[in-house]
């Protein structure tokens, strides 16, 4: 199966790049603005959040802006591919039904194209840590291997959630509630390990966002080590997350065009 | 090794609808209903072969399971059981109403649905001024899809299939789309496209006269079995016996 899963994605590769840009490209087409929201969206929460949490609230992290900004960026990017997943398979209805692919390859191009943005949220980052003078360390270097876990744990959650996006209707409204209950365990706004008294430390743990948004604030801004041991557990989790859901898809694929 | 004389052969064709309607949790939950998986036998046991460069004709009431078996000679979904062997025939469908991402424009819709029948981006670009040109569309196709009118929906669809040629090309009841002129020079690039002797066709159609004008031999099939397979004249003397 995994011979198979690589021989099709790189068989489908160029079709989801094209893909990709072609929704990036729908998405920006009727506004006036254009591509200069995807700066402009993730910027103006940015300052609501500091504002609300830095001043309302008192939040006393170091370089909070730049600590807010990592969170965002990574949780939009998560969040952001995981919701297109449930409906995926039906809003392609016309391709599907019409030629032969590997369905996951629709995650794939939702993917492509939310990590795009990701990434210009984080050449934001770079700004604002020049910005702000924040040091850095060799730990930077962590940023790669955390956004590929990242990429994983989004990959293979989206693919499961597409499977049964297909048969329940209303998935999307359950994943919307879930979603935002994660957003505010996910210390996306303030640091989750100190203001959550008691379990916090284990919300950040076990918690798979919150912990890989840990680890990329301590890289990238703490000039720390991230804690190599849970990265490692996500890795793992992430893995089999997306072997399983390949699986999940390869094996149920046959019957999507028959409920959508 | 020699090539096989045949282009498509099915054998044994099984498919089955599953659960066709997807539910919600609130059914579910409230009503406390299983959701009970109907199993509808859309093709049964069907076998066929067809030589290279045949034209089949499939003809069978409204629901018999025509669409169905294309789609499962075209790949799209795997048979339940039984094989389906191309001998590695590239394949299109044709079919009414194929839709696009109707956000995009016109010429990525081309790109996209080219890049998914397996052809790379040198050959698209070779084929685009091609199939932009015959679809007539000019400037529009660089406005979204949603924008067109279905006439234009369909010439554009028809002229992706039609210029992209695949040595196999499967027509679910289309043979002429658009306005006068344009049906006329779509049946003509039809048939130019059908009666090429290195290409096989499979034509689902409810129409007599195409079917007896165009096709080498003809499948009936009736609620998902096969009835009659053989010269054209003969099984459809037998069908419009049948359907009287």
């Amino acid at each position: 199966m995994l011979k198979r899963f690589f021989t099709d994605l790189r068989k489908y590769f160029s079709f989801s790049v094209v893909s990709a840009k072609s929704q990036l490209k729908t998405e920006v087409a009727g506004s006036y603005l254009n591509w200069i929201w995807w700066i402009l969206d993730p910027l103006c929460f940015m300052l609501i959040y500091t504002f609300i949490f830095g001043y309302v609230f008192s939040a006393s992290e170091q370089y909070f802006p730049v600590f807010i900004f990592v969170g965002l960026s990574m949780w939009n990017f998560f969040n952001g591919t995981l919701k297109s997943s449930v409906r995926i398979v039906k809003r392609n209805k016309p391709i599907v039904s019409r030629v032969y692919f590997p369905k996951y390859i629709l995650v794939v191009a939702q993917l492509m194209a939310d990590a795009f943005k990701m990434m210009i949220s984080f050449g934001i980052v770079v700004l604002m840590m020049i910005f702000f003078q924040v040091p850095i360390s060799f730990n930077v270097l962590f940023f790669i291997p955390i956004i590929i876990i990242l990429m994983l744990f989004t990959f293979g959650c989206s693919c499961i959630v597409m499977h049964f996006g297909v048969y329940v209707e209303d998935l999307a409204n359950v994943i919307n509630i879930v979603l935002r209950f994660l957003f505010y365990l996910t210390g996306i706004f303030y640091n989750i390990k100190t203001k959550i008294p008691n379990i916090g430390e284990y919300l950040n743990n076990y918690n798979p966002l919150a912990s890989l948004i840990t680890a990329m604030r301590d890289c990238l801004i703490y000039s720390r080590m991230p804690d190599l041991k849970f990265l490692g557990i996500w890795f793992v989790v992430s893995v089999l997350l997306t072997v399983g859901g390949v699986a999940l898809v390869y094996k149920e694929e046959n019957s999507y065009l028959k409920a959508v | 090794m020699i090539m096989s004389e045949y282009a498509i052969e099915v054998e044994n064709l099984c498919v089955s609808y599953k659960s066709l309607k997807s539910y919600s949790i609130k059914k579910h939950l409230l009503l406390g209903k299983k959701s009970k998986a109907e199993v509808c036998q859309a093709v049964q046991n069907v076998s066929f072969k067809v030589k290279k460069g045949e034209i089949l004709g499939i003809v069978g009431k409204n629901g018999s399971g025509k669409s169905t078996m294309l789609r499962a000679i075209a790949g799209i979904f795997a048979p339940n059981s039984g094989t389906v062997d191309l001998h590695g025939h590239s394949i299109s469908l044709l079919a009414i109403g194929v839709g696009f991402k109707t956000e995009l424009s016109g010429r990525d819709n081309i790109i996209l649905s080219a890049m998914l029948l397996g052809f790379t981006k040198e050959q698209i670009a070779e084929k685009m001024e091609q199939i932009i040109e015959f679809s007539e569309l000019g400037a529009y196709i660089d406005a979204p899809v949603r924008t067109y009118s279905s006439g234009m929906h369909s010439k554009l669809a028809f002229s992706i299939t039609a210029v992209l040629e695949t040595d196999i090309i499967l027509i679910d009841e289309v043979l002429s789309v658009g306005d006068a002129h344009f049906k006329k020079k779509s049946y003509k690039k039809m048939k130019e496209l059908i009666t090429d002797k290195d290409r096989t066709v499979v034509i689902v159609s409810h129409d007599r006269k195409t079917i007896a004008d165009l096709c080498d031999k003809v499948l009936w099939i009736h609620e998902g079995k096969l009835v009659r397979f053989g010269p054209t004249d003969e099984v459809l003397d037998a069908y419009e016996e049948f359907m009287k």
